[in-house]
């Protein structure tokens, strides 16, 4: 199923950091626009990173560039959102 | 108990559960890190198999698990060979089956088995892409920049995640299929919507940093297998 709104699409990227970085529920849940990722989390490192990317890929549908990946898009969740409903709605 | 299986270029450990008759299910374990994450679930699995009155196997590849070797010799068909060599020393006169994890089913496909259970099959060139994106992750924290052409290029081994690996290996990863030949049952979870003969409620735990396990997901697949081993048996 393609996500059809932006909800959507945050409701798996939150989903993804849960299980991808092995966060409890409640901490996912109470992630913000604003709640700071890379750098901020311990859990996202670089092999965290490849994970995240990846399995938004496979959830989303959508194909991540090398060069579209960059510091700005994993600084916050709101970030990270965005760059997910971009590519995964337009 | 711990075994082991002779095979053309020396020999590995396999890890033997449950009776020493009847089927018996020989286990391929994804391939680099995604093997430390899930060898949790995988011997919970087969643990929970043999409760069933299966067999089972776990054999470490060459340059993988307990294994002596250096994953620098390692080509994508040296775990073919020896995958196959595993699945013959298991079964010996017993009903074979092959189960395989994530990358495990691009190692499975010459081995003689009755049957093929695959969970969350993965094509190569995906496993490629996740080490050169930690590799290019790890590299712009440090200010580098890695450029994945640098496989397609001749050279020593190159180190991706943390691993040392021989561009040949990568090479053949990257055109490498699940092998689905038939009979062949395919699992994925409910957050992955590729074709899949069913699909279970579970967390993808070959992504998580921390190894964990899964009781409840262990015990769904080792249902769901065990039930198809009995199917293809009869």
């Amino acid at each position: 199923m393609i996500p059809e709104g932006q909800s959507e699409v945050e409701a798996t990227v939150r989903a993804v950091l849960r299980d991808v970085l092995g966060l409890s529920e409640t901490r996912a849940a109470a992630f913000d626009a604003a709640t700071p990722l890379f750098g901020a989390l311990p859990e996202l490192d670089s092999m965290a990173v490849a994970g995240v990317l990846t399995e938004l890929e496979d959830r989303l549908g959508i194909v991540i560039e090398d060069d579209e990946v960059d510091g700005d898009m994993l600084e916050t969740f709101g970030a990270l959102t965005q760059f997910a409903a971009h590519k995964a709605l337009t | 108990m711990i075994d082991h299986y002779d095979w053309a270029g020396g020999r590995e450990a396999m890890l033997r559960f449950g009776p020493d008759h009847g089927p018996v299910v020989v286990l391929a374990m994804p391939l680099f890190e995604e093997a430390n994450r899930m060898r949790s679930l995988a011997t919970t699995l087969l643990r929970l198999l043999a409760d069933e009155g299966i067999g089972g196997a776990l054999p470490d590849l060459p340059g993988a698990g307990e294994s002596e070797k250096s994953l620098e010799e390692d080509s994508l068909s040296t775990w073919q060979v020896s995958f196959s060599s595993a699945v013959c020393a298991a079964t010996s006169g017993r009903s074979g089956h092959v189960a395989g994890l994530r990358g495990g089913c691009l190692v499975t496909g010459s081995a003689a088995a009755r049957s093929r259970w695959l969970m969350s099959p993965v094509g190569g060139e995906a496993i490629v892409r996740d080490l050169v994106r930690a590799r290019q992750a790890a590299d712009r924290e440090a200010g580098a920049v890695f450029d994945p052409g640098t496989i397609d290029l001749d050279g020593p081994p190159i180190e991706l995640a943390g691993h040392v690996l021989p561009r040949q290996l990568l090479r053949s990863l990257r055109t490498a299929e699940p092998d689905v030949a038939a009979p062949c049952r395919v699992i994925r979870l409910d957050s992955d919507r590729r074709p899949a003969d069913r699909h279970i409620a579970g967390a993808p735990l070959w992504r998580q940093s921390e190894p964990g396990d899964d009781p409840a997901l262990a015990a769904t697949l080792a249902a769901d297998l065990a039930q198809w081993v009995r199917q293809c048996a009869g």
